[in-house]
């Protein structure tokens, strides 16, 4: 039998929220697996069949590598042993991290949106180099550690902080001119030209009239190149070895020949690195919405 | 006294030429129309003046002074955009204030002046809104307010009324002209709208192809075109133009086209054979034979009755119907055959290149 319209509809509409459900499902489990795990004992990590929820959630964990709370574990002999934390050090990798992640960023979209600017304004770069410019983001970043690390331990970088940011703020550069421009782009030409006629000078009229109507898509930006640099992992790993370390590589030591696969502490470290950015996401959540929805401009 | 004058001014975008050797002068208190179609350079033009735009080459000179080298904001200009412009994160009061501000009035003195600029153009209730919450009317009300509240010398309108609707762009252009006459300032306007012109203008500034094609007020551009192009651009409805043939009858000579053959005015018996256009205005054609000039008959294909005026329409091989407009009193029926008479000081004629023949 044929469907009516509003049976239709409704069936329509019953497969998108289960395809959405579906999705979503895919893509909230290994969030729900890293909170999940980092509150089990280390009995119930490796169980068969694995525990979902733990009826005997402790924060051991999060004290053991946040606290630094040294911890005693029982070997395959049954015997009492120490457990040391001695190359782990995650409240300098976090301290690392933000650091290096925020400057790389605040720099990539401060540079890139004046770029961004005279790109959409003042066609500063044709579309041909525009596309160039995005091209040095298909080029894997393995390929540029080689040349990079020679270049970086004759000059010093290797293993600094500096040298992260010089390299961080330059890969996303690419990234802060896209995306800021297409929020620049949205600016109409006539709005800046009104305000040059009622007499405002050129950096009046950015001031007063192009940065509030970017400003919520520069934040998206900001977001976005935050979230790179905070979870770069390649680069750090191989242009830092002992001095500088960053969250991400912080967390591969959890895995390891000398620590076995620890991965509750492993889990309860993963929720140190996530919070940030979602404590940061839930701050600038508002300019997200309209950030990431453009055409807020009403022509 | 705001006189501007536009000296050999040409504009090239690379190959593109989009204003040729342009001179005019615009006298203080003008109300000035550009009018082409799209391409034509008029806001290229307008742009040029406004300084947005470098012109390749020729001057631009406000009050006897080249301002080429001024910036927009130093032109003693104020301008009104089609797309309005508004700012859209300040109220309408601040839009408005801007200018001000940018001139650092002092503050008590730009409250009072966005208060008496914004009864002047009715929109004293808007001024706590945002932009986004007015009508397209409304916005460019406060655009205009916005522009007003500086007292520049001359105002530069670039098509403000063409994102309106038909009944709100009626009552802003009545708005223009009550405003121009209450001032007694400059307006230069541009418009592909020839409705706008005619009604607005002291003068218009006809363009084609970046060149000025004809200027004169609305009256003599619509009564005396100088060309085809002219003759088509202004009147509505337009101007029947059919294209045909000039060739020798006896004494004198006769426009023979696909749909009809008559005999030319006497005035125009020097006019060389060839290929040609002959134009009458819809509302100068004569139906019955009464006004003495050619005739043919044929039959009406439509009749459009709007009230005060009627619209004949006959089939032609032309794109266009040939049309007609009647008193909405006379009474004729479709697929009448009925005399339609070419009165002989209503014919215009034009050569193969669309220049006036006289």
């Amino acid at each position: 039998m044929a469907m009516t319209k509003t049976q239709r509809r409704n069936a329509f509409s019953a497969f998108r929220y289960l395809m959405l459900t579906f999705w979503l499902l895919i893509v909230a489990f290994p969030i729900f697996w890293m909170v999940s795990t980092s509150f089990k004992p280390d009995s119930e990590w490796f169980a068969w069949p694995p525990v979902y929820i733990s009826e005997n959630a402790t924060l051991q964990n999060y004290l053991v590598v946040w606290a630094d709370v040294s911890e005693y574990a029982t070997n395959e002999k049954g015997e009492l042993q120490t457990y040391t934390q001695s190359l782990q050090r995650p409240w300098e990798a976090l301290g690392n991290s933000a650091i290096i992640s925020v400057i790389a960023t605040t720099l990539s979209v401060l540079f890139g949106s004046v770029l961004a600017y005279g790109v959409s304004r003042y066609q500063i770069l044709s579309e041909g180099r525009m596309f160039q410019l995005l091209m040095l983001r298909m080029v894997p970043p393995i390929v540029l550690v080689a040349p990079i690390s020679i270049w970086y331990s004759s000059l010093g970088l290797l293993d600094t902080i500096l040298g992260l940011v010089m390299l961080y703020f330059l890969t996303t550069l690419p990234y802060a001119v896209w995306m800021s421009k297409s929020f620049i782009d949205e600016v109409p030409r006539e709005m800046e030209q009104a305000a040059e006629i009622l007499g405002a000078s050129r950096a009046r009229t950015i001031w007063e009239v192009v940065l509030p109507l970017v400003r919520s898509g520069l934040v998206a930006t900001f977001l976005f190149i935050l979230i790179l640099t905070w979870s770069e992992y390649l680069l750090a790993l191989l242009l830092s070895k002992t001095a500088v370390v960053t969250l991400p590589v912080e967390l591969s030591k959890y895995q390891g020949s000398t620590e076995g696969r620890v991965y509750g502490r492993q889990a309860a470290l993963s929720v140190g690195i996530t919070l940030p950015l979602i404590v940061v996401g839930m701050i600038i959540r508002k300019h997200l919405a309209r950030g990431f929805s453009f055409g807020m401009v009403r022509r | 006294m705001s006189r501007i004058e536009l000296v050999d001014l040409r504009k090239e975008y690379g190959n593109v030429v989009a204003v040729k050797a342009m001179d005019l002068t615009i006298e203080d208190g003008e109300f000035i129309v550009f009018v082409g179609p799209s391409g034509c350079g008029k806001t290229t033009t307008l742009r040029m003046i406004a300084g947005f735009e470098d012109p390749t080459n020729g001057e631009i000179r406000i009050d006897g002074t080249v301002v080429n080298e001024k910036e927009p904001g130093d032109r003693d200009l104020g301008m009104v955009f089609q797309s309005h412009a508004l700012f859209p994160h300040k109220n309408v009061a601040d839009n408005i204030a801007f200018g001000l501000r940018m001139k650092k009035v002092p503050q008590d003195e730009q409250a009072a002046r966005v208060k008496e600029v914004s009864e002047l153009v009715r929109i004293t209730h808007l001024l706590g809104k945002m932009p986004a919450q007015c009508s397209g009317g409304e916005s460019q009300r406060i655009a205009l307010a916005r522009t007003l509240v500086t007292e520049p010398s001359n105002f530069l309108l670039d098509e403000p009324l063409s994102s309106l609707d038909a009944k709100l762009r009626r009552e802003l252009r009545a708005e223009c002209d009550r405003l121009h006459d209450e001032l007694q300032k400059t307006f230069i306007y541009v418009t592909h709208d020839q409705e706008e012109a005619m009604t607005l203008a002291d003068r218009i500034i006809v363009m084609n192809q970046g060149e000025i094609v004809q200027q004169g007020t609305p009256m003599e551009i619509y009564s005396d075109p100088v060309s085809y192009f002219v003759a088509d651009f202004f009147g509505n409805p337009a101007m029947n133009l059919i294209d045909g043939e000039f060739a020798k009858s006896g004494d004198g000579m006769e426009f023979k086209s696909g749909h009809f053959d008559i005999p030319l005015p006497a005035k125009f018996s020097a006019v060389t054979s060839g290929s040609g256009t002959l134009g009458i205005r819809p509302e100068n054609v004569g139906i019955g034979a009464s006004s003495g000039g050619a005739t043919i008959e044929r039959e009406v294909e439509l009749v459009e009755p709007l009230g005060k005026d009627t619209l004949l329409y006959f089939e032609t091989e032309e794109a266009r119907p040939f049309v007609a407009v009647i008193e909405g009193t006379e009474e004729v029926k479709r697929h009448a055959n009925v005399t339609i008479n070419f009165p002989d000081d209503a014919i215009f004629l034009f050569d193969a290149n669309g220049d006036r023949i006289r």
